[in-house]
């Protein structure tokens, strides 16, 4: 069964001047599976991602995911979806910086609010440990080190257990063995519990060692690579 | 239920922000409460000053009047002979009416059975001469059954020394305003020669001094007995020259003077005619606070708008990270929302309080005035109105400064700000 099914995207820039950045983009992507989408910097990946993540809406042509057309939902439908199925790692880790570690974690699964506060708590700890950074819970997000951050941040795409985990090189930011970790995480995810990931990156060797990988060349997927 | 827990988190992430951005956040809190404490103060001390006005011009002043007024006459008699023929006629004199009001005891019967009517009163005024020794004053008497015209202007609580109760039982005796008695330099029990307009002379005994604090009244006018006046101007026991009514409600008095009017063929006017420069001054008055408190509030609600805007310059990556976490536009337009509620609360709150005490202190002020004798404190007014609406305009001004902000912040595109 396909988890998410793209057909036949179009995606324009609007500014400076009307720019296509996808054409005519269809794929599937299975439950369960370590996707990468790689292409060179402006080939559209990072758009691609973002219209998979369904916080751009701009776009022509259809995005099913788990069965739901995207196209058309209004914005608290897509901000629910997102809360529920998706988990969004970024670049530059992203944590909201005046809260704790625990608090930034905890944020999606209060907005849920599928479990009480304390049920939330234990299980943002237990993701904290997994992650290595159960130490820093009580701290201030700002005062810790990219590498803790980035940890952090991917503790909170999880807590939600969503159905698929997003990420805009979210290995980018760490060193060779941090990247390592967090690429072996994913791959046990997606093994273990069934969650898809879908990550944009620039690293030839992650790409290599995923499942599937949509290449885009111009805003074309190139079926060839 | 889910709307609550919303509500909760989006309060938490707006405490937070809050707490991080501390002196932003006073300062503009600090705004808001300014705004309220000058709005409540302003608006009580010259509602306190417009109601001591009031006050003052109305326990001297009836609700309504009824009197006769020497008019010029509606036509002429050439007209009623010759009614075919065209007439002019050039510098006609006034009639001479009788300033008597007609069956005026039968009308204050009447009127003391009617249910709108609080209290009446009737009464003869003349113009006399008050003279001692070689000097000549000119002034009014009023002739007056004591009773009714306490019930109607509080007489009693005027009273400087002497007494009232002794027009009724001391022949020629008067009661005359403090100011009158000062220029004639006479005391309780003193005697003076009157002289009415016919040129007959009354001796006459101060039997007590008033003060009103309308230097008009206490300059010239005193008070003596109907009966007394009545015999001082030769005229009958009926004859009396104006009924002064107050009632109940006292809006009413202009439907109910125009009533009396055509029923009895009187002239009369109201207090809003009587008392035209204090209704006005009234108005003019509000009208200049509620401008001037209202430009404050506005100014707070700027400084709300100003923090509230920064603030989420510098939150837009947050917001972003909001949104992608599942936050929707509605949540991120409540988390800010809620910043200007609670600013405006706390401001509104606490400038009600500041409003109270600056205004109790103003109270508490001694001030001495030389017109207004009853003053002894500066007057204010606490209606619970103004702590209302003061409270209400703080929250409607500070949740609108931050009601455009926030639907900035909901509407942000959180892809343009995470791709960088």
């Amino acid at each position: 069964m396909n988890l998410i099914e793209v057909r036949n995207i179009n995606k324009y820039f609007q500014q400076p001047a009307k720019m296509q950045v996808l054409s005519d983009v269809s794929f599937d992507i299975e439950k369960g599976k370590l996707i990468s989408i790689t292409g060179k910097s402006g080939s559209g990946k990072s758009t691609l991602l973002y219209l998979l993540s369904t916080m751009d809406t701009d776009f022509e042509g259809s995005i099913r995911i788990n069965q739901d057309e995207m196209k058309g939902k209004s914005n608290p439908w897509l901000a629910d979806f997102r809360n529920h199925h998706i988990g969004f790692v970024f670049q530059f880790h992203y944590l909201l910086p005046e809260f704790t570690v625990l608090k930034n974690v905890m944020l999606p699964a209060l907005k849920l609010a599928k479990y009480s506060r304390e049920e939330t708590e234990h299980h943002a700890i237990d993701l904290l440990k997994l992650l290595g950074v159960e130490d820093q819970a009580h701290k201030r997000a700002s005062l810790l080190s990219g590498g803790q951050q980035q940890r952090v941040a991917i503790a909170r795409a999880l807590i939600n257990e969503p159905l698929i985990i997003m990420g805009d090189e979210p290995t980018g930011n760490l060193d060779s063995y941090n990247s390592a970790v967090v690429f072996d995480l994913f791959k046990k995810l997606s093994a273990e519990k069934g969650q898809t990931v879908l990550m944009v990156t620039h690293d030839e060797d992650i790409a290599g060692r995923s499942d599937q990988t949509i290449h885009l060349v111009d805003g074309k997927i190139d079926h060839a690579n | 239920m889910k709307i609550f827990t919303n509500i909760q988190l989006a309060a938490t992430i707006a405490l937070t922000h809050m707490r991080s951005r501390l002196k932003q956040t006073i300062i503009a809190t600090v705004g808001v409460i300014f705004g309220i404490t000058m709005f409540v103060f302003m608006v009580s001390m010259i509602q306190g000053i417009n109601d001591f006005l009031r006050n003052i011009a109305f326990e001297q002043s009836p609700h309504l009047r009824l009197y006769n007024e020497i008019q010029a006459a509606s036509g002429t008699i050439l007209d009623k002979v010759k009614s075919q023929a065209i007439n002019i006629v050039d510098h006609s004199k006034p009639k001479n009416v009788s300033l008597a009001l007609k069956d005026g005891k039968q009308v204050i019967q009447l009127l003391q059975d009617d249910p709108r009517v609080l209290a009446v009163s009737g009464s003869i005024k003349a113009q006399v001469f008050y003279r001692l020794g070689s000097s000549t004053i000119n002034g009014t008497i009023n002739g007056i059954v004591f009773e009714n015209e306490n019930a109607l202007f509080n007489l009693q609580a005027k009273l400087l020394e002497g007494s009232f109760h002794e027009l009724a039982t001391t022949p020629n005796s008067i009661v005359m305003g403090v100011n009158l008695a000062k220029r004639l330099n006479v005391k309780t029990g003193d005697q003076l020669l009157l002289t009415t307009e016919k040129g007959n002379n009354f001796y006459v005994t101060v039997a007590g001094i008033f003060k009103t604090g309308m230097s008009d009244i206490d300059k010239q006018e005193s008070y003596a007995s109907l009966n007394t006046v009545q015999r001082f101007m030769e005229v009958p026991a009926a004859h009396i020259t104006d009924i002064k009514i107050k009632l109940h409600d006292m809006e009413q008095a202009p439907a109910f003077c125009q009533e009396l009017q055509t029923k009895y063929g009187f002239q009369g006017s109201d207090w809003r005619q009587d008392n035209a420069t204090i209704v006005d001054g009234d108005s003019f008055r509000n009208f200049m606070v509620y401008g001037v408190s209202i430009t404050i509030l506005l100014v707070a609600g700027f400084g709300t708008f100003n923090i509230l805007t920064m603030m989420i310059y510098e939150k837009m990556k947050d917001i972003a990270i909001l949104k992608a976490m599942g936050f929707s536009n509605g949540d991120i337009r409540r988390i800010f929302l809620i910043q200007a509620i609670i600013i405006g609360t706390i401001g509104a709150l606490l400038g009600l309080v500041f409003g109270f005490l600056a205004t109790y202190g103003i109270s508490q002020m001694p001030y001495k005035s030389d017109v207004m004798i009853t003053m002894d404190h500066f007057p204010v007014n606490y209606s619970i109105v103004y702590y209302i609406s003061g409270f209400s305009f703080g929250i409607i001004t500070t949740t609108l400064a931050g009601y455009l902000p926030s639907r900035k912040a909901s509407r942000l595109d959180p892809i343009t700000i995470l791709r960088g």
